[in-house]
């Protein structure tokens, strides 16, 4: 369905057959998890992005926009799950617009194991996906070869060992919405604090009938960083440079002419698009 | 045979200060240990205040800069105004992406000011497209692991763009001084609202 | 697993899905609906075999709509069987098909590996049914009563449980007969003695 561009699949495969590594993609070595309540549905999870051993995001969101009232959690190839989601969230808002229903969450989940199946574990998109629909609520988990499972709690990620510690021992049915959220947090800090490819903040996402999505960005900060006491603050003049340019705002504008209109005939003009924000 | 990251070398690094960005990079352009230039700038420039900087092997370095020119020039024609950083790092992340299977081996870096809102945006990528948000410093390149040292150390919130110099200088002058393949001489452009300087510094040359 | 009863047929399956050692989900249904009383059970990867599942449910489908008729339970294993023998190479997927239909009433099919097809009395796959070929040899009678042939089913996968760290969880079970389908459930709370029929 996206049009991927295998221009250079044949260079990098003969490189890769000599020996030359894969490149090395951010990947999300993440803890989400999901659990359902009596009126709807919490996602929730934790903000590092790794690169090897290396933290290249501390503050990452790791939560997708799908349809209003469907959300997505991810973990594995970062740039997967990222496009993976955006991809089905379109699809799906095409689908709520064709059918005029409002989108299921079933519907959402089909839609994401049948392209990943396609795909045969290529995209490395593990998804997490919940929301609510008339026909109630959905949690459900997506992995990357495109297999599913529906539960009432689940966990997902390099840290989903330790997050579903927290479930098995202290989960029980009928929890309300703020047992739900508080579950999902200990769960995700479970994760933060025991699995190395897990850190920094709690983000959380609350999805019930009825009611306005809550996307809690940054719930919890259990590893804020405090102010620096002193700063390395250079005087200014230390960095030697040998020349310098200049580049004013006329300057930039130089080879454009401006040429403004008469206001004699009305010009209208469209609703302004959001762009640049 | 090596990694196609590493073969040519070099390293590029993003801030943000108070009403301003700066993006620097070094000058190296080698083969393996051999260096073939101290003259091989990694940062292009796409509108008045928006400039992306390069690090991977050298090919795609320009390959992929020339095919930014093409389509933030088609962009111009077809939209008559600048393309905003952030229009420019969903460009980025999509054409990336087009590519998974098949990546080009360039780690992306943006630093701009939005013209319509005025505020700076960094942002990073890897290889496939996917954007790293930073609001504080985004680093790539052969000498990533070491700006990620410098750079969490030195910088700090709301620097004035005088003092975001010294800063983003010093953090990649110490970076690229324990990394073998890059170094020799740098670059650094300190973005403000309706100015632009572009400073080439001192760096050693072995 | 699935085995034939004087009145039909019943399928039979543990609920332990692993990654590895970790077990991903404990309470899986690997007893699937195709149509109305024709079920199948699934092994191999979770999501060959889902994918085989919803595309053949799909098919199955149609062809009681666009023929006003319920399909045969051999129309279910050629749909299965085509699929899993024309893309064996890309599949891991074994999969045991049951299923009640007016004009054969129970019929129980075995797909395994390679995509070949075997009509049987009963069927055990997966990695458990190694230890249960014994039992199950010894214990098989044909003819058997619902109340013997759950009784069958439930003891064997007991076994298979005990002996095999890659099943585990409950026991589910599909009773398919002119009845329509009603599915059991065992915990292992209470050594899988109940709570018995669910819905």
């Amino acid at each position: 369905m996206p049009g991927f561009d295998f221009t250079n699949y044949n260079r990098n495969a003969a490189l890769h057959a000599k020996g030359v590594p894969l490149p090395k993609a951010t990947s999300t070595g993440t803890t989400i998890v999901g659990c359902i309540y009596d009126k709807g549905v919490v996602i929730a999870a934790d903000t590092r992005a790794t690169s090897g051993p290396i933290v290249a995001d501390k503050n990452c969101e790791k939560l997708h926009y799908i349809a209003p009232k469907i959300w997505c959690a991810g973990a594995g190839t970062a740039a997967d799950t990222e496009f993976t989601t955006a991809l089905i969230s379109s699809n799906v808002e095409l689908h709520s617009l064709s059918t005029g229903r409002d989108p299921r969450v079933i519907t959402c989940m089909t839609m994401l194991k049948q392209h990943l199946f396609r795909y045969q574990g290529h995209i490395g998109a593990y998804l997490v996906v919940a929301g609510v629909d008339p026909t109630g609520t959905g949690l459900y988990t997506v992995h990357a070869h495109g297999s599913t499972d529906k539960l009432p709690y689940v966990t997902m990620g390099s840290g989903s060992l330790a997050a579903m510690s927290v479930f098995e021992s202290t989960w029980q049915p009928d929890l309300d919405r703020q047992g739900a959220i508080d579950i999902c947090a200990e769960a995700i800090k479970a994760g933060i604090f025991n699995d190395l490819g897990s850190g920094s903040n709690v983000d959380v996402c609350v999805i019930e009938k009825d009611q306005p999505t809550q996307l809690l960005r940054n719930y919890m900060k259990p590893n804020d960083r405090p102010q620096k006491e002193r700063n390395y603050r250079f005087p200014r003049g230390t960095t030697a440079y040998l020349d310098q340019r200049v580049i004013s705002k006329e300057d930039m504008k130089k080879y454009v002419t401006i040429e403004t209109l008469s206001g004699d005939d009305k010009i209208t003009t469209g609703d302004s698009m959001e762009v640049d924000t | 045979m090596s990694n196609p990251f590493d073969i040519n070398g070099g390293a590029c690094v993003a801030m943000v200060g108070k009403d301003c960005v700066a993006i620097a990079c070094d000058l190296r352009l080698g083969m393996q240990s051999l260096t073939i230039s101290n003259n091989f700038p990694k940062i292009f420039n796409y509108a008045p205040s928006t400039y992306l900087g390069l690090t991977g092997l050298a090919t795609d370095v320009n390959t992929v800069s020339d095919l930014f020119r093409y389509k933030v020039n088609m962009y111009r024609l077809r939209e008559e105004r600048d393309i905003a950083p952030q229009t420019l790092a969903n460009l980025v992340s999509s054409s990336l992406y087009e590519k998974r299977f098949g990546p080009y081996f360039v780690s992306p870096v943006i630093a701009g000011i939005n013209p319509t809102t005025g505020k700076p945006f960094i942002c990073g990528f890897d290889s496939i497209g996917c954007i790293d948000f930073a609001k504080d410093f985004i680093v790539s390149g052969t000498a990533s692991d070491q700006l990620f040292g410098t750079c969490e150390g030195l910088w700090e919130p709301d620097l004035a763009p005088e003092d975001l110099f010294e800063t983003i200088s010093q953090a990649l002058l110490s970076a690229v001084d324990r990394d073998a393949l890059s170094g020799w001489g740098a670059q650094v452009y300190i973005i403000e609202k309706d100015k632009v300087t572009q400073r080439l510094l001192k760096g050693r040359q072995d | 697993m699935a085995i034939n009863f004087k009145d039909g047929v019943i399928l039979g399956a543990d609920s332990r899905t692993t990654t590895g050692a970790y077990i991903a989900n404990r309470v899986t249904d690997k007893l699937t609906q195709v149509h109305d009383t024709i079920w199948c059970c699934r092994s191999g990867s979770a999501a060959d075999t889902q994918a085989v599942a919803d595309i053949v449910s799909y098919h199955l489908n149609m062809y009681g709509v666009t023929n006003a008729e319920a399909p045969t339970t051999q129309v279910a294993a050629s749909l299965f069987q085509e699929l899993c023998y024309e893309n064996k190479d890309a599949l891991s997927a074994g999969i045991i098909l049951a299923g009640w239909d007016a004009r054969h009433g129970g019929q129980v099919f075995s797909i395994p590996l390679g995509g070949s097809l075997h009509k049987q009395p009963f069927a055990i796959g997966g990695s458990g049914s190694t230890y249960i070929y014994g039992y199950t040899d010894a214990h098989w009678r044909e003819q058997m009563t619902e109340e013997e042939g759950i009784d069958f089913v439930r003891s064997a996968l007991q076994e298979a449980i005990k002996w095999d760290g890659s099943s585990g969880g409950v026991i589910r079970l599909v009773v398919l007969t002119k009845a329509g389908a009603v599915r059991h459930l065992y915990l292992p709370d209470n050594g899988y003695t109940g709570p018995g029929v669910t819905n």
